[in-house]
């Protein structure tokens, strides 16, 4: 699926992000382009940037350079069209507060057009969250459910989550991937969330981005990933057949046992690289978490 | 149909579209799910398993080429009427799914093209065919 979107047509794009802190470069030419009514699952490991780019792509942080825009306008001025259309989970919701959660969510409702007072109220009793509590008296798990809800409130046309997972039970989670599952189906609701939980990212996603040091090092539709993705497992004996990079190449891992292997990338209609026709040479199709622990690992 | 028959496992090697596409293809086959009997919706099914619809459809649209599934205007998907005639063979030819797709992906990785794969598959299909007739 390489359909070129302008960054306006997509609901969320940036172009070749670079960010430090300090010295340390934590992305380093990211561009990405959320198509519109897919849901994209970001992985990466602790501190890969994930929370990062997502700040950057919804204008909450400047990047060093490059551009990064939200429904068609600049994500750093972002006008309140764009915004009543945006929901957003951050990763440790803190704001307002010192808010009664009920206090919180009428107040935040009246700036949005199509705030689903219904939703609301449904989704406290089934989360089992009382109107009437401080904010600052919940658990962590307790507070990002009220900003899920927040968030889906909105009826979004985007809607972005920070690691949504990280504080929820397994029954909360079950029940937040389910309501992206059926606003994705009903709304065509764009949806983008980073997780470092797989089956999750399995279930819910219809793509798959991985952040790996500052780059993304694959971005491709979940259901081919199978197909268009695998392992090249390359003994002691045969490296001398190995270039210094080959077609696709995705990462190269040094073994104990003197053996490289390689995860390599092709179009779907596309033959694996030669050196695969090798008989020394081993081909495995790698599951998600298989395929990210051996690119990230 | 009610979509808590399927059963949906993320993490296994088989593509949820998948899963999805063989569960209901053996449910229309042992006649679980009976010619014009309407499936569960994208929506509904997306919903129940927290899955991504567009994966539910996906494998919807490849049952329906098969022709085990027929869209009605009004109604949702239902289980192909004509499924009776289309049976027999197509359903022969389910069995060897599994094996030609890993010999199409063997022939992949070996970077040999179809035609010379089509030309061998042909030929043996021709001997199996004389070893036969020998036998009679």
């Amino acid at each position: 699926m390489n359909v070129n979107l302008t960054f306006v047509e997509s609901p969320l794009a940036c172009q070749d992000i670079q960010k430090h802190f300090g010295s340390i470069q934590v992305l380093n030419g990211i561009t990405l382009t959320l198509l519109p009514g897919t849901v994209l699952g970001l992985i990466g490991r602790n501190g890969a940037g994930k929370s990062t780019l997502i700040r950057i792509l919804l204008g909450l942080q400047q990047p060093d350079s490059g551009q990064s825009f939200v429904l068609g306008d600049r994500s750093l001025a972002m006008g309140d069209a764009v915004k009543s259309r945006l929901g957003y989970v951050p990763q440790q919701p803190d704001a307002l507060g010192w808010m009664r959660v009920g206090d919180m969510l009428d107040f935040v409702g009246c700036l949005y057009p199509r705030w689903d007072r219904e939703f609301v109220q449904q989704s406290l009793l089934r989360w089992q969250l009382p109107p009437s509590s401080p904010l600052s008296k919940l658990s962590p798990g307790e507070r990002q459910r009220v900003a899920i809800i927040r968030a889906l409130a909105v009826r979004p046309d985007l809607l972005v989550l920070d690691e949504p997972a990280a504080a929820l039970d397994p029954v909360s989670r079950r029940d937040l991937l389910r309501e992206i599952a059926v606003r994705a189906a009903e709304s065509g609701t764009s949806v983008l969330f980073s997780t470092h939980i797989v089956s999750d990212l399995e279930r819910v996603a219809s793509h798959v981005a991985f952040l790996h040091e500052g780059k993304l090092l694959l971005h491709a539709p979940l259901d081919e990933l199978g197909d268009t993705h695998a392992r090249l497992t390359v003994p002691a004996e045969a490296k001398g057949t190995l270039a210094a990079r080959v077609a696709g190449e995705l990462s190269r891992r040094r073994r104990p046992d003197g053996s490289v292997s390689l995860v390599i990338a092709r179009q779907s209609d596309a033959p694996w690289p030669l050196l695969a026709a090798d008989p020394r040479i081993r081909l495995d199709h790698l599951g998600l978490e298989d395929l990210f622990i051996e690119v990230a690992g | 149909m009610d979509p808590e028959v399927l059963a949906i496992q993320p993490g296994a090697p088989e593509p949820i579209y998948r899963q999805i596409g063989e569960q209901l293809r053996r449910l229309i086959c042992s006649g679980r799910l009976a010619p014009g009997e309407e499936i569960a919706s994208v929506r509904e099914v997306a919903g129940v398993h927290a899955i991504n619809p567009m994966t539910v459809s996906r494998a919807y649209s490849q049952l329906e080429a098969e022709g085990l599934l027929e869209r009605r205007r009004g109604k949702g998907m239902v289980v192909a009427e004509t499924r009776r005639r289309l049976l027999s063979e197509d359903r022969r030819l389910e069995q060897l799914d599994t094996g030609l797709r890993e010999l199409a992906r063997h022939a992949h990785e070996l970077g040999l093209p179809g035609r010379l794969v089509l030309e061998r598959l042909q030929r043996l299909l021709e001997n199996e065919d004389e070893r036969e007739s020998d036998l009679r």
